[in-house]
């Protein structure tokens, strides 16, 4: 379908884009356009303002920032998956990147839409949720930081309010003790998960400590598997109890209960091969 | 494979492996038009082919088919340029306009070689006949002492190509008495019976017993499509034909609702799969002259998508098997896999 008419305007810059987005009650955010595009197209939203902050050049990178790697809003996944101070940092993020859609999906999408977008079925944002990263959001009042814990708040929604700009997302790097996987359990390669599993831990004592598992596509957010991060610690069986305190949707990709069945298997099998690592 | 089979059994490895066959026969090459009218369809089963040897050397050919990718400008172009001696880019091929090619029963069901390009073969007998007429009569011999070898007419002195033969026959300056000028041959051809290609497929596949997975791992088709005219083309056709016929097995639905709402009307919910799903198709064949018409020729579109959806089926059964599973509706999509399993372990 071809969209309803919209006003364009290019920004040149975050307060530019902050201000564009001012103006109007209903104006969005352009970036790379992967979620976007569709949307205008189905209709689904008809916005009569696309700020297109696409050409931010300087919004787009990978930067050592002590203790964590932080990346431009605007870092295409494909950049973030070959970028070499994740690899060596954080490959979870570099790793999950690359994995993400098909390659011109991976050429236009962009870490800072994939994560305002608010998709529980998207990657990123259970990867950024596991690690407990944090994202930085500009607004008319300055830059403010929040917690991925907070930023996920419904079905596409996010802490980023309408008149803000997501500039910066920051992931904490691992070290050599830190054991990861993600898993993605789709039916197509481009399709998004039906169910996803990012683990992260800490070896200690011959065990982990500091689990961390986030699951994709299991409720209206990505969410933390506290129960099974629990038994991961305590060296017991994540899996029985990965899906504790889930809501997974029922769609054609899968019912809500073989979704659960989903997400002990993948979460059984995410913390054996990070363990594995 | 039946060693790994059994062996991944053995060690309780949850990603089984399934081995299946499938055997057919098929009828198509749509029809006898009297077959058709036994059975009260409402057409007949004939189609047209025109060929027009143009006077530049050239030769326009009208078909009653109606390509949309199978290649017929090309196969076509094959078989009249085999048939009367021009180069294959010599020969343009003309269809699906009604203005051009008014009377066609179009392509589906196979038909289109069988019948359409079967039309041309015996379009191309009557410009042959019509050639060696004028060629005896340039030649100044008897029609018996001229000799046709594809697009040339030999007699007892000289030799004529089609080609000048057309040049011949439009400029009209020295015909046969009576003769029309021209060389140019419909014929509509009613097929004497059905072509009957067959084959054997064999699908192995990896099913996660856990999520209900089912990976494809190799698919070898071997079909007998008749005498081949153009062996790319008949591989794509297999390979088209085998990707839909998976894709029934492993991935297209339409699913309703409760309502009768149709939940797969998009293309992020009707899954039509891409290459990333399938392996390399392992396309083999044997060649064997149909006898039911002069070019040998059997239908070859719907061969990959007939034997597939069985060998796919057959083989995530077969990884199953010994878990007591009989049966799973297609598509044996991982949810369905999953209840499978939990039905004979409860």
């Amino acid at each position: 379908m071809i969209p309803a008419p919209f006003d364009y305007e290019v920004a040149e810059s975050v307060d530019e884009a902050v201000s564009l987005l001012g103006e109007r009650e209903d104006a969005k955010l352009l970036a790379g356009g992967h979620s976007l595009l569709p949307l205008l197209r189905l209709r689904a939203i008809r916005p009569s303002l696309l700020v297109d902050m696409g050409r931010i050049k300087e919004l787009s990178y990978v930067r050592d920032a002590g203790n964590s790697i932080a990346i431009g809003a605007l870092t295409r996944h494909h950049d973030v998956a070959t970028a070499p101070l994740l690899q060596e940092h954080n490959p979870l993020v570099s790793h999950v990147a690359g994995l993400i859609g098909d390659p011109q999906v991976r050429h236009r999408g962009t870490i800072g839409g994939s994560l305002a977008h608010g998709d529980p079925a998207s990657d990123l944002p259970a990867v950024l949720l596991a690690l407990g990263g944090e994202v930085d959001v500009a607004g008319a009042d300055g830059v403010r930081t929040v917690a991925a814990a907070d930023f996920f708040t419904g079905v596409f929604q996010t802490a980023a309010g309408a008149k803000e700009v997501v500039a910066e997302v920051r992931v904490p790097k691992l070290t050599g003790d830190h054991v990861w996987s993600y898993l993605k359990f789709h039916r197509r390669a481009q399709d998004w998960a039906t169910v996803g599993v990012a683990a992260v831990a800490k070896r200690a004592n011959g065990g982990v400590s500091d689990a961390a598992i986030a699951l994709v596509n299991m409720g209206a957010t990505p969410m933390r598997a506290a129960a099974a991060e629990a038994a991961w610690n305590a060296g017991g069986d994540p899996a029985a109890v990965a899906d504790e305190g889930t809501e997974p949707p029922s769609d054609t990709n899968g019912s809500a209960d073989f979704r659960r069945h989903l997400a002990r298997v993948l979460v059984g099998r995410a913390v054996a091969e990070a363990t594995a690592r | 494979m039946r060693a790994e089979q059994a062996s991944r059994r053995k060690a309780g490895d949850p990603k089984r492996l399934g081995i299946g066959l499938s055997t057919y026969v098929e009828m198509c090459g749509l029809a006898p038009s009297r077959v058709l009218g036994a059975i009260r369809y409402a057409a007949g089963g004939w189609d047209t082919a025109t060929i027009r040897c143009l006077p530049t050397g050239t030769v326009q050919v009208v078909t009653g088919t109606s390509p949309h990718g199978q290649g017929h400008e090309t196969s076509w172009a094959q078989i009249v340029a085999d048939r009367l001696g021009y180069e294959v880019d010599e020969v343009e091929v003309l269809h699906g306009d009604t203005s051009v090619s008014p009377l066609g029963m179009d392509t589906y069901g196979s038909r289109s070689l069988a019948v359409g390009g079967v039309a041309l073969y015996f379009a191309a007998e009557r410009i042959a006949e019509k050639a060696k007429k004028i060629a005896a009569h340039r030649m100044g011999v008897a029609e018996a002492q001229v000799e046709r070898d594809g697009g040339t007419f030999t007699g007892p002195e000289q030799s004529l190509t089609v080609k000048e033969i057309a040049f011949a026959a439009w400029t009209a300056h020295d015909l046969p008495d009576g003769m029309e000028p021209g060389l140019e041959a419909m014929y509509v051809y009613d097929p004497p019976n059905f072509s009957w290609p067959g084959g054997a497929h064999l699908a192995v596949v990896e099913v996660d017993t856990e999520t209900g997975n089912v990976d494809l791992l190799r698919y070898v088709a071997v079909d007998d499509v008749g005498t081949v005219i153009n062996p790319l083309i008949v591989e794509g056709q297999v390979h088209g034909g085998l990707a839909q016929g998976v894709s029934q097995a492993l991935y297209e639905e339409a699913v309703y609702d409760e309502d009768g709402n149709l939940l797969t009307a998009s293309m992020t919910t009707y899954l039509v799969p891409s290459a990333a799903e399938f392996p390399a198709w392992e396309v083999g064949r044997t060649e064997t002259p149909s006898p039911t018409n002069p070019l040998g020729v059997k239908g070859v579109g719907e061969t990959g998508a007939i034997a597939s959806p069985a060998a796919v089926m057959n083989a995530v059964v077969d990884a199953l098997a010994e878990d007591g599973v009989t049966d799973i509706a297609m598509p044996a999509t991982p949810e369905r896999v999953w209840r499978a399993l939990e039905g004979v372990r409860a």
